[in-house]
């Protein structure tokens, strides 16, 4: 899922980093003042899920969990896993510092999409309602980063159906795991802490 | 009920393991480079276009990797090599063989049967010459052989030790986690102090 050094082209890495500012700068706006603790629990999360490792047949594949970021924060999403990425590229050497601003595009964007298409139903209805749609959202937001990796190395000149159809399918289980994770998550804290969910139920600007 | 099924879902969690990452390496191998490319994780590549290109960015040659990742590439230009493998999903590997040692390969081929060959590259310059001396080429070359085959899982063990991800490095990135969003909220509460 981390794109490395060396992999796509300039103009990919230069305009990933534009949107990437763009995108945090409105993240930053958009955190208050009693969301930065749980922006800062979700970017550990993200920082340690990738560490878990999902054996599927010959490779592997590793948790993402930028669906459970996103549909929790929004916006502030971006600022959260740009965090944790650029940790993961000091600490553990995944993905690289001049593609910093791809990947946090690329994991970032999905996330706040996911948040955009189920932030409200999550927050809506009975507990396990919002769950299963926390865990769309989840499953959702892995889809969009496999695509927008894809598109990423698309615009460097791989082929882009073929790489989307590859990576897609690599990571039809983790969407899956990823599902049932946001899910049971958003369901836990529906019924221990609801009051996480006050800001999701207006869509904030 | 729920909330002991979702410890117990956590607790069930794969333990980590090995990051997703491209390693690649390349060293002398006789008269040729040799390479490996794989993932950290221990899955090699096989079967692996990987290609080769000259300092300029000219494609100077490509191979296949073998069933275990490793390749082998006959220089004939004493210029500094770039390997590159693209294993699909954005991993990309890149190495460079610098024209020093590159050259230092080439030289070594018309000179073997001299005697004055270090097959091996890197071995000590006392001592090898002088022990060499008295092997003929095969001989020589067998032994070189020999050598690379002994140390190949202990190179490739030294890069998995290398890739790994210990507890420190873990804890250490909550804790900047930890303190960056610390420092935020401070600055936060600050700003909503200050109004």
């Amino acid at each position: 899922m981390h794109i490395v050094d060396g992999a796509l082209s300039n103009p990919v890495v230069i305009g990933g980093a534009l949107f990437a500012v763009a995108g945090i700068a409105r993240g930053l706006r958009s955190l208050e003042l009693e969301r930065i603790p749980v922006a800062g629990v979700l970017s550990a999360s993200f920082f340690v899920a990738s560490l878990i490792h999902v054996p599927i047949g010959p490779s592997s594949v590793h948790l993402i969990l930028n669906g459970l970021a996103g549909l929790m924060l929004g916006w502030a999403a971006f600022p959260a896993l740009f965090v944790g990425l650029l940790l993961q590229a000091v600490f553990f050497g995944f993905g690289g510092l001049t593609v910093l601003g791809v990947n946090t595009l690329n994991i970032a964007l999905p996330a706040v999409l996911a948040w955009l298409l189920f932030g409200r139903l999550m927050a809506r209805g009975s507990p396990l309602q919002g769950a299963l749609w926390a865990g769309l959202g989840g499953a959702t937001a892995i889809a969009g980063t496999t695509v927008m990796v894809a598109l990423s190395l698309a615009l460097t000149g791989d082929e882009f159906l073929t790489a989307a159809k590859l990576i897609l399918v690599a990571h039809v289980p983790i969407m899956v795991i990823e599902a049932l994770l946001t899910g049971f998550a958003v369901l836990l804290a529906r019924k221990v802490k609801p009051e996480l969910f006050d800001a999701a139920k207006g869509i904030r600007t | 009920m729920i909330r002991a099924l979702m410890i117990a879902a956590l607790c069930a969690l794969p333990l980590p393991a090995l990051a997703h990452k491209v390693i690649a390496s390349v060293f002398p191998s006789g008269s040729a480079i040799e390479g490996e490319v794989g993932f950290s994780n221990g899955a090699m590549a096989v079967g692996q276009e990987v290609q080769v290109f000259g300092p300029d960015g000219a494609l100077l040659g490509r191979v296949l990797t073998d069933d275990d990742g490793f390749f082998l590439f006959t220089p004939t230009e004493p210029v500094a090599h770039r390997f590159r493998a693209d294993l699909g999903a954005g991993h990309v590997a890149n190495v460079t063989m610098e024209a020093a040692e590159v050259a230092r390969i080439l030289g070594t081929t018309p000179a073997a049967p001299a005697g004055d060959g270090t097959p091996a590259g890197d071995t000590g310059p006392t001592g090898a010459p002088a022990s060499a001396a008295g092997f003929s080429a095969a001989q020589q070359a067998e032994i070189a052989q020999m050598l690379r085959d002994e140390l190949r899982p202990l190179r490739r063990e030294i890069a998995a030790y290398r890739e790994r991800n210990d507890l420190q490095s873990i804890l250490g990135g909550i804790g900047y986690i930890v303190g960056l969003f610390g420092l935020g909220f401070y600055l936060a509460a600050r700003r909503r102090l200050k109004d």
